[in-house]
């Protein structure tokens, strides 16, 4: 069972360790002569204004804050998806499809106040 | 045998990204050594044959969770606080605090692991953690929790919106 | 050397305590509901390690639920520092010590 993921292991071993070495290799041979306009953030001439370190607006966290409720709903419809075929044998598909569509439809509730508070509107 | 030097990296991983967190000075150094942690725990949920929570795990905690987390270190663009508290004596109060949480919860489990029925040995019980297990449970005997949580997640959105939304003062 | 559960248990009150070690010595909110996430973590281990080693998967449906919670915790909790922030312009745990201002 385990060595199912094997495949995986090595794909992630494989993928840090040719990350690794070809940022290091980069590191160690390639030619480095900073000067001042090299350093620039824009090397095309643009001089820079201001910080870059600016403060976003609020309105990013409420989209990313709508993903994560989404994101735990979708979590929580994969098994009933991976195991419909299952449950239209047990002749159990129609009480859970109302189960799952009545929690969709409690999570619409949220996005629903959220569009209507103007929380996805970019201005 | 693969399972005890799999169980061993994933555990000083974890252990290491934990105290990463712990200890590095930047916000978001600190995020991403818990990352860290929480993919090795995610792997650990694989030597345990709990395949489906540990896609789980990398989805909501890895994908979503520390995604929200960056976002508002960035969003606040923090400038970095000094690292621990000051005042040697709350301090050494914490670690004692800490060591006898640690005390109690090995004696605890300790003394349990006798109490309880003899456990299947680790990792046998692959169909257990299976996505069609846990969906007849799921959506059978547990289909009230279920909808709660729905209702639970919709709290914590109207909630999220209203904070962040409001003008205060 | 086999692998027997009291050490995922074992790693799982490691983890417990760093991230309460994590509550009480950080000064930064943000980090704060980081080590609660490691704590939840640290139980959700310990509830997939039983699970898995009595061959019962009402553990792992538990698993869900705390996931859940903390997505929920970790939107509101962010949300309530957000707000802070705006007022007050921290997140140093020890400068946020009144209601209202």
């Amino acid at each position: 069972m385990l060595s199912d993921f094997l495949p995986l292991l090595l794909m992630l071993l494989i993928a840090t360790g040719l990350a690794m070495t070809l940022l290091k290799a980069a590191e160690l041979l390639g030619p480095r002569r900073p000067n001042r306009i090299k350093q620039k953030a824009y090397e095309s001439g643009m001089d820079p204004i201001g910080t870059a370190r600016e403060r976003y607006s609020v309105k990013f966290y409420l989209v990313a804050m709508i993903f994560i409720v989404f994101d735990v709903e979708v979590v929580f419809l994969y098994p009933w998806a991976a195991s419909f075929d299952e449950f239209m044998a047990a002749g159990q598909a129609l009480p859970v499809l109302g189960i799952v569509f009545f929690f969709i439809a409690i999570l619409a509730i949220g996005l629903l106040y959220d569009i209507k508070k103007g929380g996805l509107e970019f201005d | 045998m693969i399972g005890p030097i799999l169980f061993s990296v994933f555990a000083v991983a974890a252990i290491a990204g934990a105290l990463g967190m712990l200890f590095s000075k930047n916000p978001v150094s600190s995020a991403l050594w818990l990352i860290l942690t929480l993919f090795c725990v995610a792997g650990l949920y694989l030597t345990l044959n709990a395949t489906f929570i540990a896609v789980v795990q990398v989805l909501v905690y890895a994908g979503a969770i520390m995604v929200l987390f960056l976002f508002v270190i960035m969003l606040l663009n923090l400038a970095e606080l000094p690292r621990l508290q000051t005042g040697d004596g709350k301090r050494f109060l914490g670690y004692v605090g800490a060591c006898g949480i640690f005390a109690a919860l090995m004696i605890t489990t300790s003394s349990a692991l006798g109490v309880l029925p003899e456990p299947v040995s680790v990792g046998v019980a692959a169909e257990t953690g299976s996505a069609l297990n846990l969906a007849t449970l799921l959506f059978t005997q547990y289909a009230l929790p279920f909808e709660v949580i729905g209702i639970l997640l919709l709290v914590a959105t109207i909630g999220a919106v209203m904070l962040a939304k409001r003008r205060f003062v | 050397m086999e692998i027997t559960i009291n050490w995922y248990l074992s790693l799982s009150a490691i983890l417990f305590v760093i991230g309460v070690l994590g509550v009480l010595f950080r000064r930064n909110v943000i980090v704060i509901l980081m080590s609660v996430e490691l704590m939840l973590n640290a139980v959700n281990l310990t509830l997939v390690t039983f699970s898995q080693s009595m061959g019962d998967a009402a553990g792992q449906i538990l698993v869900f639920f705390v996931m859940s919670v903390a997505a929920a915790e970790a939107a509101v909790g962010l949300a309530i520092v957000i707000a802070i922030f705006r007022n007050k312009l921290t997140v140093d745990v020890t400068q946020i010590n009144l209601f209202r201002y």
